[in-house]
């Protein structure tokens, strides 16, 4: 059965605004005495928002077609790798990470030229550090 | 009225030498990556912001003004010899640039982009600095019940204007709103759904936010649309003939009426928050086909074409800084960076930084207009040199952008921290755009999240908590009107989800 973007969008949206409303506001947010603006006024007015307008795209949705579902699964395996590097660098620096970063970032997109995969895993990591650490004086991650 | 000592004094600090190379600097950085398909000047900003920590402000600002300026001019370059945009602004130029390039003149392509682009810009800019100081005099004179009903009003125009639906506008929107209000509430500050990360009591850090969603979101598509295939370097077909890689004076004159509709089309879009250069070139392009002798001929190489669309399209960029200087609300992304800069060092955009940064600011516009001489200067010498960029290999470009936005964002938030806040809004960034949501309104209106909440808090304290009172302001109630009447007409042109 095929499923419309953004009935499909929508219902996330939807229960994303229901949650916000019922479970994650009253949760999350503290409420003081006096004042003019409650902390939790916007949130809930946006929560409403969302739960209103997420209703009327289910109801009368666009005819917008997303990616197909390898690009989803591609964009989650970057995404996938990217955090591991953000995880190992938190361990190990950026210094150690960051030629094993670029060089997986290439090997994923296809390039297998040994040059490039060279220049890409040292060179440019190497002169980032480079800029960083001696022109701009900061400390890299 | 501003001081003509602090005119002066802005002017002079921008025609000082570093702020020149600067300028310089970011000029040849924004045609490069504006020449590379794939990064485009909005993620070179993005990238550079951080990078300005340790600028003085205005060398700072005017650096990202030269990448946003030269990266216009960059991106007619592949639309150009590859058909291939390398910013979205550039798609219309490719439509008249492509074709001339195939008959084997594409320096002379790419030398009426550059001649038209400058022309437009310095147009704009020359519109920006006569009206904006006056503009900002009447911004000054609005109170917070005015500011609240002017968002109102600039969200309902936004997500109307950007975007293929109205409601996906006002979810984008909701959206922006709701991350801003993530940290300690402006009034009482207390904690806010901070699920326990007290990293974020001051708020999720803009370029943490900005980067991710504008730059890794991006550089996540194209790496998943660049999977498995290695872009060709393209080869070029030159003409022989000297005049065909050149742009004769003649040639130019002959297309000043065409560039002056498109510099005064794209400075009016400009100024209007959220329309954006991609409206003010196609609208350009279909007013110049629209009334000339010819007009089967453009599509077909036509040099008034590539005049019409990159005169509006860098027309934008001056424009686009009149409601963010004077009113400090940014109307294009590129904007919403340049006001990151701005908060980055300490100053908050709008009609007071006239009265508080005169200096700063006069620096900036003569920065601006000396940004549009380095363009050209630039650009005649970097052409060819371009022409070669546009064939680097995308498999190299993405990783080494990607460890730059890593390196950005830890040292402008101090750690990983921020880092993985932005991989956060990368994935949000990717997956709103897959199912047709504005990024662009999402960052405005996280930008401008605090300070409508600030305002609706000091407009009910004003009217002692009845916010119906509006109707004593007649700015407001007008503003709100246009908000109500503008959301009706979007909703009646059927640019919603409904049609």
């Amino acid at each position: 059965m095929h499923i419309s973007a953004d009935r499909l969008s929508g219902a996330f949206f939807l229960l994303l605004g229901l949650a916000l409303y019922f479970v994650v506001i009253p949760a999350q947010v503290e409420t003081p005495e006096g004042g003019n603006l409650a902390p939790q006024t916007v949130p809930n007015f946006i929560s409403f928002v969302l739960i209103i307008c997420s209703a009327c795209l289910i109801v009368r949705p666009t005819d917008h077609e997303t990616r197909g579902a390898r690009s989803f699964v591609l964009g989650g395996a970057y995404a996938g790798v990217l955090a591991l590097c953000i995880f190992v660098m938190s361990r190990f620096g950026f210094e150690i990470v960051a030629p094993f970063m670029s060089l997986a970032i290439m090997l994923m997109i296809g390039e297998r030229r040994p040059l490039w995969l060279l220049g890409g895993a040292i060179l440019m990591p190497l002169l980032i550090w480079f800029l960083v650490t001696y022109p701009l004086g900061r400390a890299l991650p | 009225m501003v001081d003509l000592s602090i005119i002066l004094a802005g002017f002079s600090d921008a025609f000082s030498v570093t702020n020149l190379l600067f300028v310089l600097f970011g000029v040849a950085l924004g045609q490069f990556v504006g020449a590379v398909p794939g990064i485009g000047p909005i993620m070179a900003m993005a990238i550079a912001i951080p990078f300005t920590f340790a600028l003085d402000p205005l060398v700072a600002i005017s650096f990202l003004v030269g990448v946003n300026k030269g990266g216009l001019v960059g991106g007619a370059v592949p639309a150009i010899l590859m058909n291939t945009p390398g910013t979205p602004d550039a798609a219309a130029t490719a439509l008249d640039g492509y074709p001339l390039a195939q008959q084997g003149k594409p320096l002379k392509a790419t030398k009426m982009a550059l001649f038209s682009s400058i022309t437009g810009d310095t147009f704009s800019d020359i519109v920006l600095i006569t009206v904006s100081a006056p503009l900002a005099i009447l911004a000054l004179k609005m109170g917070p019940i005015e500011i609240f009903a002017l968002m109102i009003f600039t969200f309902s125009v936004l997500a109307g204007l950007i975007g293929t639906s109205l409601i996906k506008g006002i979810m984008a929107a909701a959206l922006g709103l709701l991350v801003a209000s993530i940290g300690s509430d402006p009034e009482h500050f207390t904690p806010r759904l901070m699920f326990g990360y007290w990293e974020l009591f001051d708020g999720l850090a803009l370029p943490s936010v900005a980067i991710g969603m504008l730059a890794i979101s991006e550089i996540l598509r194209r790496m998943t649309e660049a999977h498995g295939t290695m872009r060709a370097a393209i080869t070029l077909d030159m003409s022989g003939d000297p005049d065909d890689r050149r742009v004769t004076w003649a040639e130019y004159w002959g297309c000043r009426y065409t560039m002056l509709r498109g510099a005064t089309i794209g400075t009016i879009l400009g100024a209007l928050p959220g329309i954006g250069s991609t409206a003010a070139a196609f609208m350009s392009y279909a007013f110049a086909k629209a009334s000339a002798k010819d007009p089967d001929s453009f599509g077909k190489g036509n040099l008034h074409g590539i005049a019409a669309t990159e005169s509006a399209n860098s027309a934008v960029v001056g424009a686009n800084l009149i409601p963010l200087l004077t009113l400090g609300i940014p109307g294009s992304v590129g904007a919403a960076l340049i006001i990151s800069a701005f908060m980055i060092h300490g100053m908050q955009p709008g009609p007071l930084l006239f009265e508080q940064q005169g200096r700063l600011v006069y620096g900036l516009f003569g920065a601006m207009i000396m940004a549009n001489f380095v363009n050209l200067w630039v650009g005649q010498l970097g052409l060819r040199f371009w022409v070669k960029v546009v064939s680097a290999p995308e498999s190299i470009i993405f990783p080494s952008a990607l460890l730059l936005c890593f390196v950005g964002v830890s040292m402008a938030t101090n750690g990983l921290f921020g880092v993985a806040v932005m991989l956060i809004f990368a994935v949000l960034g990717y997956l709103m755009t897959s199912f047709g949501y504005s990024i662009v309104i999402f960052i405005i209106a996280f930008f401008l999240g605090p300070r409508f909440e600030k305002s609706l808090a000091q407009s009910l304290a004003l009217t002692k908590g009845d916010l119906f009172l509006i109707y004593q302001s007649p700015v407001a109630l007008a503003l709100l009107i246009l908000a109500v009447v503008s959301f009706f007409w979007f909703l009646s042109r059927g640019k919603n989800a409904q049609g």
